[in-house]
């Protein structure tokens, strides 16, 4: 890498980005203007209109079924309201109340205890749906409460007794968080959703313009000619959007500190000794960066994938959306960080943000958070730069997306991996609501119907419909013999490195009970042996097979075998959807995709998911057996078990890999 | 020079069938020399040069710049290669001057002697009076100006010029061709694409014909009509183009 020209195209492209206007103002300009005139205009216009609504008062219907003096006193109290006019309620208080003009209807009954004691019920007719209904409520519970407590004092020097009682226990705040920490708060619920929004916002106004825009502007053969290689260029540009990220973020932070400060100090909340949280802010940018190296690379991939600005935009959205919902995290109050939090990419940063502001945070979140970040980053720009040196996407000029006038002329044009998605996307859908369904009936049928109906006949149905032979395309061929053998070696030693990896990351990342509970009970039900080797291990080894080893590949051929199979298992994995198995399914689906894309035959992975998930049968089921304790405990297995099952498993691959024809793919 | 043999550039097709855009085709350019890529539209023209200029990847066969395998060292061959196009594209938010200089960087070249290039191509091109400005605000002509210069910033040994005139006016493309000329008085290998048969009548040493991808015919315009026995260069490429029909007809009956 020629650090000299990386350093040459970042300053020629920031400069281009900083004499572009439009950028210069969405990134800087506006976040300086913004939240001064959001927050400080927002907030007066919220207090004139509280004092508006003061002035306003309200008419209130009072119907007094009592008359007595003490009755007289309440309605003369609420009279002293100031701005409140009080008038008996006559008949056609409740016409008057709904053509909204009184605004509430208070009746005062009384009722005797059995003790004697004599006591008033006050009902508050009031419209809770808007603020001023709010208002006129908490008004008038206030004025009938101090009507309370002088009646309560009024009984009590009439049976002599001292007054004091009535506060026999007086509450003195001393609030031991500094003035700094309630501010972190504040800023913490809000501010992690805003920066993370500012800084995509930031980075994606200049990542489509670097290379899409190039492409639209055919600027980016001449710079592809030139002396510099491909690599260079990427990390050029790439660092130019992290720039201009960073920056954005930087003003934005700042402007809304200084603005809320303003805020705070000008409601009156205390802020004697309040600083901007330096410290924080500081720790938070350094969170941050990695972050915005993330995003970036992202945004770069997309920039290099579309044809042009336009298109760059419109992939940008789900990029923007998914991390407006995970940004949203610090919204919610009980959920805090923990390990496994800050694995998760923008929920880690959100989540830390808020406990950084806060002064309560743990290193080792901030540390997690920082290197997963950054190893999703250092993949994700990889991928840029692979994306950078495959012609057929950087000279893309067709719209591949397969419109359905292709599909019409020729039905294999279906299978790209824009309908790819899309069916995948039906099917999760599909599984979510009509799986759930069933499986909340009977649980074993409903998952047995699950797999039939939403996973395997759908695929059946929509072969036969683009007239696609079911054989070829599903690859349902007879596997060879020694194959097949060899794929039970890689079945048995693969399930068991998927559950001890299962296991190592329930070590460092906890189940929460209440999912391992529900997980076992699928296992716990009093069925015969037989009935849960057919639902949970035969029949998601057929169907889901059919879809996942059968169908699903057939969309993503073109990005070739080894890239099909990651994709494919990435989905089958997203397809469980269950988080905490989600890295032992993507590799069981590796393992699988493998199988059946280079051998050929879809058979051989049915086999092995057949044999994989009857494992965990055939474990729970004798998990009681004396002889069990020879493979683990009842919790998990034991880990010495990785090291024959890496062997075997290793030993298998080699010999089947060598047999289906070494780096050769069997199928063109 | 240049230097091209057997070589192919195929592009896949949706159905997993390949498109040969460039087929097997061979030639070279000598220093001081212009040849010309001669085809109608699609003929594979602007392929083979964004292989040979190490913008795509050949598919099979080897092509060298000035000694350079553009497999092997792409790198070297973009240092020795000057790249025009009639369609490029400048950077509008540049002023002229920073838009070369920027090249000249990425070539490495220390900033007097950029300087030093700048101004002596100025004079040449007569350009000094837009060099400060924004490019966006350039006419036509002055950005031709520019990306002449920005070609030629590194003084390359071959340049490589893809269809230089198309889309441009007459008095334009006057300044391209008699750039296309000095160059080669200087002594650099010339390789430049056009469908216009009197472009490549008037300016090409040797006429290299290339249709749907594979090589028609080669050689000076002397030597294309004595073996044709026409004229016209368009009736000569007309005739090689019935030629070649007839010829894989006759193949199509054999087998």
């Amino acid at each position: 890498m020629n650090f000299k020209k990386v350093k040459v195209v970042f300053f020629k492209e920031f400069m281009e980005v900083m004499r572009d206007k439009r950028t210069v103002f969405t990134v800087m300009v506006l976040p300086v203007i913004l939240y001064p005139v959001l927050i400080i205009g927002l907030n007066t216009i919220m207090m004139r209109q509280a004092g508006v609504l003061e002035e306003k008062g309200a008419t209130v219907a009072v119907s007094d079924s009592i008359s007595s003096a003490s009755s007289q006193a309440i309605i003369t109290d609420l009279s002293q309201i100031e701005h409140y006019t009080i008038i008996p309620a006559a008949e056609n208080a409740q016409s008057l109340y709904e053509s909204k003009d009184i605004q509430a209807i208070i009746s005062i009954a009384d009722s005797v205890s059995a003790s004697g004691l004599h006591s008033f019920k006050a009902y508050i007719q009031y419209d809770a749906a808007n603020e001023r209904g709010q208002l006129i409520y908490s008004k008038l519970r206030q004025s009938l409460k101090s009507s309370e407590k002088r009646l309560i004092q009024e009984q009590l020097e009439i049976r002599s007794i001292d007054t004091g009682i009535l506060s026999l226990i007086s509450i003195t705040e001393l609030d031991t968080s500094s003035s700094q920490r309630r501010m972190g708060m504040l800023l913490g619920t809000f501010l992690p959703y805003i920066m993370i929004m500012m800084l995509l916002g930031g980075a994606s106004v200049v990542a489509a313009d670097l290379v899409a825009g190039e492409k639209e502007r055919k600027t980016l053969e001449t710079l592809l000619v030139a002396a510099i290689g491909r690599k260079e260029i990427v990390i050029g540009k790439y660092l130019t959007i992290i720039t201009m990220g960073m920056l954005n973020l930087i003003i934005n932070l700042f402007s809304v500190s200084f603005s809320l400060k303003f805020m705070l100090s000008n409601a009156g909340i205390n802020m004697e000794g309040a600083q901007m949280p330096l410290k924080a802010i500081f720790i938070l940018l350094a969170a941050m960066l990695p972050l915005a190296t993330l995003f970036s690379a992202i945004l770069l991939s997309i920039s290099t994938f579309s044809r042009n600005m336009k298109e760059a935009r419109s992939y940008e959205q789900p990029l923007l959306f998914i991390s407006m919902m995970l940004g949203m995290i610090s919204f919610l109050p009980a959920i805090e960080m923990n390990n496994l939090m800050s694995l998760i990419p923008v929920v880690n940063i959100a989540l830390l943000f808020k406990a950084v502001m806060v002064e309560d945070y743990q290193l080792s979140h901030l540390i997690i958070t920082i290197i997963s970040t950054l190893v999703l980053d250092v993949a994700a720009i990889w991928g840029s730069i692979r994306l950078f040196n495959a012609e057929g996407i950087l000279f893309r000029t067709e719209d591949d997306s397969g419109s359905l006038k292709s599909v019409k002329k020729n039905k294999r044009n279906f299978f790209s991996p824009y309908y790819g998605l899309i069916y995948f996307s039906i099917a999760l859908v599909a599984l979510f609501y009509l799986g759930s369904y069933m499986q909340s009936k009977e649980l074993y049928k409903g998952l047995l119907y699950t797999q039939i109906f939403i996973i395997l006949l759908p695929v059946v149905l929509l072969l036969r419909l683009l007239k696609q032979d079911l054989n070829s395309t599903l690859r349902l061929k007879a596997p060879k013999v020694l194959d097949t053998l060899l794929v039970i070696f890689m079945a048995i030693p693969g399930a068991i490195l998927a559950a001890i990896i299962g296991q190592l990351i329930n070590r460092i990342f906890p189940f929460p009970s209440q999912y391992l509970e529900n997980l076992s009970q699928l296992f716990k039900l009093d069925i015969p042996l037989w009935q849960s080797f057919l639902v949970i291990a035969v029949a998601p080894g057929i169907c889901e097979e059919i879809l996942f080893r059968g169908l699903m590949p057939r969309f993503f051929e073109r990005y070739g075998m080894r890239m099909n199979i990651i994709i494919t298992a990435l989905l089958f994995a997203a397809f469980h959807l269950d988080p905490f198995r989600f890295v032992p399914v993507f590799l069981l689906g590796l393992l699988l995709g493998y199988q059946t894309l280079k051998s050929g035959s879809i058979y051989l992975s049915m086999l092995s998911h057949t044999v994989n998930n009857s494992l965990a049968v055939f474990i729970m089921h004798f998990a009681k057996a004396p002889w069990m304790k020879y493979l683990g405990t009842s919790e998990e297995l034991h880990y010495w078990l990785a090291a024959p099952a890496v062997i075997i498993l290793s030993i298998a691959i080699y010999l089947f890999h060598k047999h289906t024809g070494g780096n050769e793919c069997v199928e063109s | 020079m240049i230097k091209v043999q057997n070589l192919v550039k195929s592009f896949p097709k949706r159905d997993g069938s390949f498109f040969h855009a460039v087929d097997d085709i061979s030639f070279e350019a000598q220093d001081g020399e212009i040849v010309c890529l001669l085809g109608v539209n699609g003929a594979g023209k602007t392929t083979a040069m964004r292989v040979l200029s190490t913008v795509l990847k050949a598919s099979s066969g080897s092509a060298e710049v000035q000694g350079w395998d553009i497999n092997k060292s792409p790198q070297k061959v973009r240092e020795n290669l000057g790249f025009l196009s009639g369609d490029t594209g400048l950077y509008n938010r540049l002023r002229a001057s920073e838009f070369i200089r920027y090249f000249g960087r990425l070539y490495s070249l220390d900033e007097a002697l950029i300087s030093q290039r700048i101004n002596e191509m100025a004079d040449l091109l007569d350009m000094h009076e837009f060099l400060d400005k924004k490019i966006d605000f350039l006419s036509t002509g002055m950005k031709q100006k520019v990306s002449i210069v920005r070609s030629i910033i590194h003084d390359p040994p071959v340049m490589i010029f893809d269809e230089p005139t198309g889309g441009l006016d007459i008095l334009t493309a006057r300044n391209i061709v008699s750039f296309i000329r000095s160059c080669k008085e200087r002594g650099k290998c010339v390789l430049f694409s056009t469908h216009i048969m009197r472009e490549a009548e008037r300016l090409a040493d040797r006429i290299v014909m290339i249709h749907r991808g594979k090589l028609l015919a080669e050689g000076s315009l002397e030597e294309l009509r004595d073996s044709t026995s026409e004229h016209d260069l368009d009736d000569i490429f007309i005739h090689y183009v019935n030629q070649t029909a007839m010829e894989s007809e006759v193949l199509a009956h054999e087998f």
